[in-house]
């Protein structure tokens, strides 16, 4: 007989390798006179993490016949607590971002391009099937120099929703926030299906994926990240090339990477990823100036990380 | 003067009417929020909403999860226990249970032989070629593992003979030993790589919530959960499901408590697993209460889970899993009570 059903769709977004957790020692039998008190949760960090590195080989792009020919190197390191409150899931960290450009001769694009913000966000949920996340960057977008000044300071920030259709689909939709951007509001979002026992649609921006589970260990994907970003120059810096327009200019660099890689879980706090791909799409604009480098021909790129969460 | 007194007389036999089933009304209401998360409801209001659905106080271990429930259904509680045990849900697709079917006190082989005419899909596909690989994600254990024969195992069709004869054979020995010995004498899941207990697990989720464990301990004590055999016998039954795309093949067994119009208590164990988690343990509490002056339950429900997937979300995926646990829960009653509007 079977009462009621019960809920075992757990929504495994990533399958858990075989990791052996702490037995529960007791084998006892339930007392009947067992004390009316509710177990404290004990206290336990809870965090994410991510350290990335990228490299991109030599790709072009021009403006007005002047072609800049250059590789890249993208390194990002993220830790965010995340501890578990009443109403939600607290998001308090760090981050860091720094890609530095192999340019012979680049002026007017920098040779580096550096972010070191702080992550503080809250994920929360509306109505048992909404989660929303509403997260803020603040920090310093700087470029041109390897120092952050204040005036690099900006908070861009994202608000966006889940909602769960159901353990299987989720659609989700969002805004990112960045006054500094030529379109300060820039939509996002997508949708998460799992349409068989081992293939998942994750095409959710930035970071559209289609997801082959292989085994719980190992996940498969094809799919593209998709980076934009904007900082401030420094207060020299149009001076160097004789356009002090480009004095405190902004910045707004975007990417794009098509690729196929791997997740590789090796514990339940650790999983190591790689991909590789190329990089069909670029641009530096310095849009308030109208001073934009188009993408004339992209390159192959290749990422290892270590990420997980605890 | 006589017709006053008369009169009277009936506004006091009225008032007391109206004050038992008050105090009805109160003892339920005060009850389920002495021991649940939900506060004081008001049963009047719930029969007319939907199921009220929140998560239990967050538990320390990382693999268990806990919601609870309540809502209110227009018979007493001993028509509501009748109309529980008759449901089926599985004639709701969207619950994704393939297979159901009652097992008797000793179950044999040939009572899952409906197993050998599972529906051809992903899901059971998946289960057979874990199967046939051994595959290190089936929950048996190392004995049962050296009873399979590949050779056997391969084969055609949703579900291969040698596959299902090796379920069939697997699954009668897991629910002969919880009839004679409750979860205490299930094997442990050690091929697995881990030496996970069935029992263990289901100390741990009744451990962690202290106050349902309070509440229900006196009924529990009689039964084979988290022990051996007690008392009361089980009502035993086997399921074929989708857990997360997965086939997964289960034992459960339910156990009730109650008599006349009083509380009722029952339990629904799910005590062996093939895979994605490790067990599930659903509790009801019922009250009759007055709604409009037409008896009725309130019903509290309680479900808990082990799994070790569970494990491996952290922050919002751990929230977005709860939610999702809380959607089911309210597909599953919406359903129910739908289908059960009109029964008494």
């Amino acid at each position: 007989m079977n009462f009621l059903t019960r809920p075992l769709c757990l929504l495994a977004i990533g399958f858990a390798p075989a990791v052996v957790f702490a037995g529960d020692e007791s084998k006892e039998v339930i007392p009947p006179e067992s004390p009316v008190t509710e177990t404290q949760p004990a206290f336990r960090i809870s965090a994410e993490y991510n350290v990335e590195q990228t490299y991109v080989g030599d790709a072009e792009v021009r403006r007005e016949g002047v072609s800049r020919t250059f590789d890249e190197s993208d390194t990002v390191v993220d830790f965010v607590f995340t501890p578990r409150v009443s109403f939600g899931v607290l998001r308090l960290g760090l981050g860091y971002e720094h890609f530095s450009f192999g340019f012979d001769n680049g002026w007017p694009l920098p040779s580096t391009l550096q972010a070191a913000n702080l992550v503080i966000g809250l994920d929360t949920e509306l109505f048992n099937t909404i989660l929303v996340r509403i997260e803020a960057q603040p920090g310093f977008y700087g470029a041109g120099t390897s120092d952050l000044e204040m005036d690099d300071l900006n908070v861009p920030f994202i608000i966006g929703g889940t909602y769960i259709y159901s353990s299987d689909l989720q659609f989700v939709l969002g805004v990112g926030v960045d006054v500094n951007r030529q379109y300060p509001v820039v939509p996002g979002g997508g949708i998460r299906w799992r349409f068989a026992s081992q293939w998942v649609l994750n095409a959710v921006v930035p970071t559209p994926r289609l997801e082959y589970e292989w085994n719980r260990s190992l996940t498969v994907f094809a799919g593209a990240t998709i980076k934009d970003q904007t900082y401030r120059m420094s207060e020299r810096f149009g001076r160097l090339g004789g356009q002090p327009d480009l004095n405190r200019a902004v910045l707004d660099y975007s990417e794009v990477r098509v690729g196929l890689g791997f997740d590789w879980k090796i514990n339940n706090w650790l999983t190591l990823s790689a991909e590789g791909g190329y990089v069909p799409y670029r641009q530096f604009d310095y849009h308030r100036t109208e001073v934009r480098y188009h993408n004339v021909h992209g390159a192959p790129y290749g990422t290892v990380a270590l990420h997980g969460a605890f | 003067m006589n017709v006053r007194l008369k009169t009277l007389g009936g506004l006091g036999a009225a008032f007391l009417i109206l004050l038992g089933a008050a105090n009805g009304r109160a003892d339920g209401v005060s009850e389920m929020a002495a021991f649940s998360v939900f506060g004081k409801v008001d049963p009047a209001q719930l029969a007319q909403s939907d199921v009220k659905v929140m998560r239990s106080p967050t538990m320390n271990s990382p693999r268990l999860v806990s919601v609870q429930s309540c809502y209110v259904t227009p018979r007493s509680p001993a028509q509501e226990m009748a109309v529980m045990r008759d449901w089926n849900p599985a004639k709701h697709r969207e619950l994704k249970i393939f297979l159901h079917s009652d097992l008797p006190g000793s179950p044999g082989p040939n009572d899952f032989v409906a197993l050998r005419k599972a529906p051809d899909n992903s899901s059971i596909g998946d289960l057979v070629s874990k199967t046939q690989k051994l595959s290190p994600d089936l929950q048996i254990s190392q004995e049962e593992a050296k009873k399979l024969s590949t050779a056997n195992a391969a084969g055609g069709g949703a579900m291969p003979g040698g596959v299902a004869s090796f379920w069939m054979n697997l699954l009668a020995g897991r629910a002969r030993a919880f009839a004679t010995g409750g979860s205490a004498a299930e094997a442990s899941y050690n091929h697995t790589g881990q030496n996970i207990r069935a029992n263990d697990e289901l100390n741990a989720l009744l451990r962690e919530q202290g106050k349902v464990r309070g509440q229900f301990a006196n009924f529990l004590g009689g039964t084979g959960i988290g022990r051996g055999t007690g008392s009361s016998k089980p009502e035993m039954y086997w399921e074929l499901l989708d857990v997360d795309g997965d086939g997964v093949l289960t034992l459960g067994a339910a156990y009730r408590r109650g008599s006349g119009n009083g509380p009722y208590q029952s339990a629904d164990v799910l005590y062996y697993a093939s895979g994605g988690y490790y067990v599930a343990l659903t509790l009801f509490q019922m009250w009759p209460v007055n709604v409009g002056g037409r008896p009725s339950t309130l019903v509290w429900r309680g479900d808990f889970i082990s799994s070790e997937q569970l494990a491996s979300l952290h922050g919002v995926e751990r929230l977005a899993s709860e939610s999702a646990m809380m959607k089911d829960i309210t597909k599953a009653v919406t359903l129910y009570r739908r289908d059960t509007s009109s029964a008494r």
